[in-house]
């Protein structure tokens, strides 16, 4: 009964996301907004396992989000595939490898360690895609075709962010729904458990190592899905895609909720575009608001926003309770 | 490619490594805390003294100490804000804030300083040094021997003296430094407030090579990590040889190879010997507190 309530509960949720740009007039910037919101959630959702269930912070997830978006423009533009399912399948794939590789490099390390080593990797892939023509050096890819996404029988395209907003609805729908059954799962379980107490874990029969590297290979291409879209609403990547902004802003969207919060790094992620594309007070001083809610969040709040909440639900009981 | 040229250059770079670095030789080495803003700090000093020197016509030699006292009060701002982490050695926590820090800084420098490339000249590096077909500008020969006076010194402090003594007692166990009544909160300011004042130092002696834009950092801290875990966490004489070792590195990889890949080509260096042993640096960076 509660399960089921639950579900309802999830679903008008996600009937109102999905129409929510169109109750908010239809204009261009609304949809445009809407989109970039799916997809940088989904950016985020791929980090908030490993920070929220593993407990391990991983700065590299630029690196898989920037994958899946090279490996959508290399094989749309160079390879000339049309179809975005096998962008996808490639953006995927080389996320898996990708992750496959970092994650036995780093299988040993552990806390700052391994937040210092995905950072560093972070920076040198940063340097190889501006430097590397292969990956189009620093002009980027240009001319990635519109998102195609036809069967047989059912035509699946999407000329502009208005009708590229259902995919990318979807796909968030998707990820959520993903993130919610890996934390029923009995990997989601060993997470949590390695995580609390990797002893106990391993007394249980639990291998920490291949867990983490479980998480990490089920993380990685969840935002190099959201790398895949972001490369056909782009239409054009570049290095610009490794800066500091996308990871500030993951790092920002994990942190600024609440940990293990299913819809926590959904409306982190819109509220940080929802000002920087309708409250913007200029490039920099929107950097500076970002970087300053995220120090504040780990300075002050460390629970996130559903840790402020808390004790003032209490206070608000209490009162209630001597009325 | 003249060999004995770049392995001037080499020098000469390595010894602006390890002054950069020396901030983050004493906070990860000593102290047990990492600042990822440090490259952002890096540009903040290099634009005050050339704010100084330019546009309020402040002489260089007046402007550094300027630079430093902003570097300085940045520094104890942002170990304000990262207190409770510091005290509990929340190294990912202090991580995080550090590349927040960092970020904000970006953002401000280019509000008020503008996102176009400045030159920050001095008079020092107007004039060169030429031996047969061998140059370097006095600014350079400033570099060596300011690294070499700044790492003296903070040797000396370290062994020598009774702060030294204080900060290797903190770094050692804050908890039981505190119960001996060493007043752990000060030390760590005055640790942060070294940083930022040594990094603003470091980068007015060492952005006039180079022209200086807000958006740079981002290499600073990388280059300045290899040197510190290159050195053996903890030893300043080390900083000083590894410093000085990626300056070589980095001068001969660039003319034989590619200057593209040199920070790429240092940092695969260092993920190998952090994955190799990663306990060597885990014993250094949280020994002890976890």
């Amino acid at each position: 009964m509660e399960t089921r309530r639950h579900y309802m509960a999830l679903g008008v949720t996600g009937l109102a996301v999905l129409c929510a740009p169109m109750m908010l007039g239809s204009g261009v910037s609304v949809y445009s907004a809407a989109v970039l919101i799916a997809i940088f959630a989904i950016m985020a959702y791929g980090l908030d396992v490993i920070v929220s269930d593993l407990g391990e912070v991983s700065l590299a997830h630029t690196v898989f989000f920037a994958a899946g978006s090279y490996t959508t423009a290399l094989l749309s533009t160079r390879g000339g595939v049309g179809s975005a399912w096998v962008t996808l399948t490639g953006a995927v794939l080389v996320a898996i490898g990708m992750a496959a590789l970092i994650g036995f490099v780093t299988l040993r390390l552990r806390e700052f360690v391994f937040s210092l080593v995905t950072y560093a990797l972070a920076v040198v892939a940063m340097t190889i895609a501006a430097n590397w023509s292969f990956l189009g050096g620093s002009d980027g890819i240009r001319g990635i075709p519109l998102l195609d996404l036809s069967i047989p029988g059912l035509t699946l395209t999407a000329r502009n962010d208005r009708e590229l907003w259902p995919y990318a609805f979807t796909l968030l729908a998707l990820t959520i729904y993903l993130i919610d059954r890996f934390r029923h799962s009995a990997l989601g379980a060993a997470a949590i458990m390695v995580h609390l107490n990797p002893r106990l874990a391993t007394m249980s029969g639990i291998d920490p190592a291949k867990v983490r590297l479980q998480v990490f290979l089920f993380s990685a291409p969840v935002s190099a899905a959201a790398g895949w879209l972001y490369a056909y609403q782009r239409a054009y990547v570049s290095a610009d895609l490794l800066e500091n902004y996308f990871l500030i802003l993951m790092l920002t969207a994990v942190v600024l909720i609440g940990r293990r919060q299913l819809l926590g790094p959904l409306a982190a992620t819109a509220l940080v575009l929802i000002q920087e594309k309708f409250f913007s007070l200029g490039g920099n001083v929107d950097k500076m608001i970002l970087g300053s809610v995220l120090v504040a969040i780990l300075a002050f709040f460390p629970q996130g926003l559903t840790g402020l909440a808390r004790p003032l639900a209490r206070m608000w009981t209490r009162r209630d309770a001597r009325n | 490619m003249n060999l004995s040229q770049q392995l001037i250059n080499g020098l000469v770079m390595g010894h602006a490594y390890a002054l950069v670095a020396i901030g983050w030789t004493l906070l990860l080495g000593v102290a047990r805390l990492v600042n990822f803003g440090h490259g952002q700090m890096y540009m903040l000093g290099a634009f005050v003294t050339w704010w100084a020197v330019t546009k309020a016509g402040v002489p260089y030699a007046l402007a550094l100490p300027i630079a430093m006292c902003v570097g300085a009060l940045f520094g104890v701002i942002m170990q304000r804000v990262m207190l409770k982490a510091t005290l509990e050695q929340n190294l990912v926590s202090i991580m995080i804030m550090t590349l927040g820090f960092g970020y904000v800084f970006s953002g401000g420098a280019a509000l008020v300083f503008g996102s176009t490339g400045e030159i920050l000249d001095t008079a020092l590096s107007r004039r060169e040094i030429t031996v047969g077909d061998l140059w370097m500008t006095w600014q350079d020969a400033a570099i060596i021997f300011a690294a070499i006076l700044v790492f003296i010194s903070l040797k000396w402090v370290l062994d020598g003296t009774r702060i030294g003594r204080l900060v290797r007692m903190v770094a050692e166990d804050p908890k039981l430094a505190m119960l001996a009544g060493v007043n752990v909160r000060r030390v760590y300011y005055g640790v942060f407030a070294f940083e930022g004042a040594a990094v603003a130092f470091a980068a007015g002696m060492v952005a006039p090579r180079t022209p200086i834009l807000t958006s740079m950092g981002f290499d600073e801290v990388i280059m300045t990590f290899v040197v510190v875990v290159l050195g053996g966490i903890g030893s300043v004489t080390g900083s000083y040889l590894a410093g000085i070792a990626l300056g070589l590195f980095t001068a001969l990889f660039g003319a034989l190879v590619s200057p593209a890949y040199t920070t790429a080509a240092a940092f695969l260096v260092l993920i190998a010997l952090l994955v190799l042993r990663p306990g060597g640096l885990s014993a250094g960076s949280a020994g002890g507190v976890h």
